[in-house]
């Protein structure tokens, strides 16, 4: 496939992620997070099965890149009230019991591995520091407003 | 036996001149092309990773202080400020150490060229070392006042790495790929290819 055709095929494939499978996910953090987990920990390539059936491999793999980068884009743009906001929502959406969800950010960090390739280290540190005081945050209002809220599950962080 | 000592000291003169020589070999060469790749890079890494304005907007924010310290109990504050200071920090060593790449391509760059304006010279050396000093007074700022309190000097600073960084834009101007485009239109007249 030519440079220009393949590029054609790239965004015809990110459009048709932004449309289906991430138009159902309204925060950027989400979108962060789901795409990550699309991403082979060995090889750092994406991999779609739907996308790839229906434009190639390597077309769905570019635009999961291109998506992810963008998400990570506006998390750096995204205000701390904004973060706040977003990490509530992620939470909520998780269904996972809050202080469990709590304890493995603060103690996982698993934001860190979610990070794209390529991007300048000041920019992603921003997001870290970010997310960590967001979840301090998130963990004081948590403690605000109930008590008895804590988990019957074993903690998954020691 | 003086003739031996003798002969073992022009060896060791040879040997020391061989290994003088050899050093020489490996230190690079002014006016390189590594020198034109690493500089470009700095430029790069100042325009799109570390002036952008939106990412300065962000770490110098003041909303972000307000609504952390109108929401959230008095240890969050102090872990935000804490984190931004860092951040900051972190900002500021990046910027100096392209600056300083920067600078140095400059001195290369203008010892290889003889047609230089006195007046652009001047400017640029003013400018790199107001940055230089900008970038110590915002350090010394940051450090005593925190990342709130030194908005002026992030302005100052930002404003004269942008001239900076215009001066540095046209004197690597060849290295951009329009540039390329019009020297391999030039030499396809001459049946030859890049």
């Amino acid at each position: 496939m030519s440079a220009p055709a393949k590029h054609v095929d790239v965004l015809a494939a990110a459009d048709d992620l932004r449309r289906r499978t991430l138009a159902g996910m309204a925060q950027p953090l989400e979108r962060l997070i789901y795409l990550a987990s699309t991403r082979d920990y060995n090889t750092g390539l994406y991999y779609h099965h739907g996308l790839a059936l229906r434009f190639s491999e390597e077309s769905a793999c570019e635009a999961l890149a291109d998506c992810h980068r963008e998400a990570f884009e506006e998390l750096v743009d995204a205000s701390l009230e904004q973060l706040v906001h977003e990490l509530e929502a992620y939470l909520e959406s998780t269904r996972v019991a809050p202080n469990d969800f709590i304890v493995a950010w603060k103690g996982l960090e698993p934001y860190r591995v979610a990070i794209p390739v390529g991007i300048d280290s000041l920019s992603s540190e921003l997001v870290f520091s970010n997310l960590k005081v967001a979840l301090a945050i998130l963990e004081a209002r948590l403690t605000a407003r109930t008590k008895p809220g804590a988990s019957r599950h074993p903690s998954p962080v020691q | 036996m003086i003739g031996l000592v003798l002969y073992l000291l022009v060896g060791v003169g040879l040997l020391v001149i061989l290994w003088v020589l050899a050093r020489r070999e490996r230190a690079p060469v002014e006016g390189c092309g590594r020198q034109f790749v690493e500089a470009r890079q700095a430029l790069r890494t100042l325009q799109l990773g570390l002036l952008p304005d939106n990412l300065i907007k962000r770490i110098f924010d003041r909303e972000d202080f307000r609504y952390v310290m109108a929401t959230s109990p008095g240890e969050i504050g102090e872990l935000f400020l804490q984190e931004r200071k860092r951040i900051s920090l972190m900002w500021l060593r990046r910027v100096r150490c392209e600056i300083r790449n920067l600078m140095q391509f400059h001195l290369n760059y203008s010892r290889l060229h003889a047609k230089l304006s006195l007046l652009t010279e001047i400017r640029l050396a003013l400018d790199f070392t107001l940055l230089l000093l900008a970038c110590r007074a915002l350090r010394m700022l940051l450090y005593m006042r925190g990342p709130y309190g030194a908005g002026a000097m992030v302005s100052v600073l930002t404003a004269a790495a942008g001239r900076v960084c215009a001066s540095s834009e046209k004197s690597l101007a060849f290295l951009n790929p329009p540039a390329l485009e019009s020297i391999r239109r030039d030499s396809a007249g001459d049946g030859a290819t890049i």
